[in-house]
């Protein structure tokens, strides 16, 4: 029986192909989720730690 | 813990394709076209376990409502899916110089083919419903009964007569053909369970970062 080498080589490139896209994909979606994040991390205002208190209900020492 | 198993699946590929091109001898019947079976057996063997890991993760969601095993049925689903089209396609591949056809409705054939489309509806329905706990339930029913078919896909060649062979590995008596061919077939095995392992973690690990982000 002939070799048919060009088979052998179709179906073994085939599942690396389709296995390297998939792969490639999720690596994708993961960074694109990683930059997201961070970008709206980068967007909600900033908070001090620990607020000042307004006037009204700060102690005599404070005033 | 993930990027390891992405190194050791990764090595454990390289393995298997020396083996199987350096190692397994040229088949005398079929000739080098034989070097396909140390893909397409794995690719199926995959498959098996991928629905089945859905099939379990389902009944665990089932009962204990917990998202993880959500997850971990969506996920072995998606690769399960992309496993058994492969499967398929290889198998046709192979089919071509040794049967002469690249596809024929035998029983083996058929209920694979029957499977794929099942796993490619259940990921459909995932997508189309909305609310999340009510695609999860559907889902894990799906998911369950979608795996009566693994019996009928496995013991096909023997309660009907296929083109299909029988198993070699999968059968009373385990395999009985050369050792230099069984080895490099049991280590792409391996390298395709660890790949599926890889894959599906990396999956389940993206797929709690999106409904993380989205609730």
């Amino acid at each position: 029986m002939p070799d048919n080498w060009s088979y052998v080589a179709a179906a073994y490139g085939l599942t690396a192909l389709v296995l390297g896209l998939y792969w490639r994909h999720l690596v994708r979606k993961e960074n694109e989720l990683a930059d997201d994040q961070i970008a709206e991390r980068s967007q909600k205002p900033s908070r001090p730690a620990h607020p000042r208190p307004d006037s009204t209900t700060r102690g005599p020492l404070q005033r | 813990m993930v990027r390891a198993l992405g190194w050791l699946s990764a090595l454990a590929l390289a393995i298997g394709l020396v083996m199987a091109f350096g190692v397994a001898p040229r088949e005398t019947s079929q000739g080098n076209v034989q070097r396909i079976m140390y893909v397409h057996p794995p690719l199926a063997w995959v498959a098996y376990v991928a629905f089945a890991v859905v099939a379990a993760a389902s009944i665990v969601y089932l009962v204990r409502r917990r998202p993880a095993a959500d997850r971990l049925a969506h996920a072995s689903a998606e690769v399960g899916v992309l496993f058994t089209g492969l499967a398929i396609a290889t198998g046709s591949i192979w089919g071509k110089p040794t049967w002469g056809t690249w596809w024929t409705w035998d029983a083996r054939l058929t209920s694979v083919a029957i499977l794929f489309v099942m796993y490619v509806g259940y990921l459909l329905l995932r997508g189309t419903i909305e609310d999340r706990e009510r695609a999860a339930r559907y889902c894990a029913v799906l998911g369950i009964v979608a795996a009566l078919d693994m019996p009928l896909v496995h013991f096909s060649v023997y309660w009907w007569r296929t083109l299909h062979q029988p198993p070699s590995l999968m059968k009373p008596g385990g395999f009985s053909g050369s050792p230099a061919i069984l080895w490099p077939l049991l280590v792409n095995l391996a390298a395709f369970t660890l790949l599926y392992a890889y894959l599906v973690a990396k999956r389940a690990r993206l797929l709690r970062a999106e409904r993380g982000a989205l609730a």
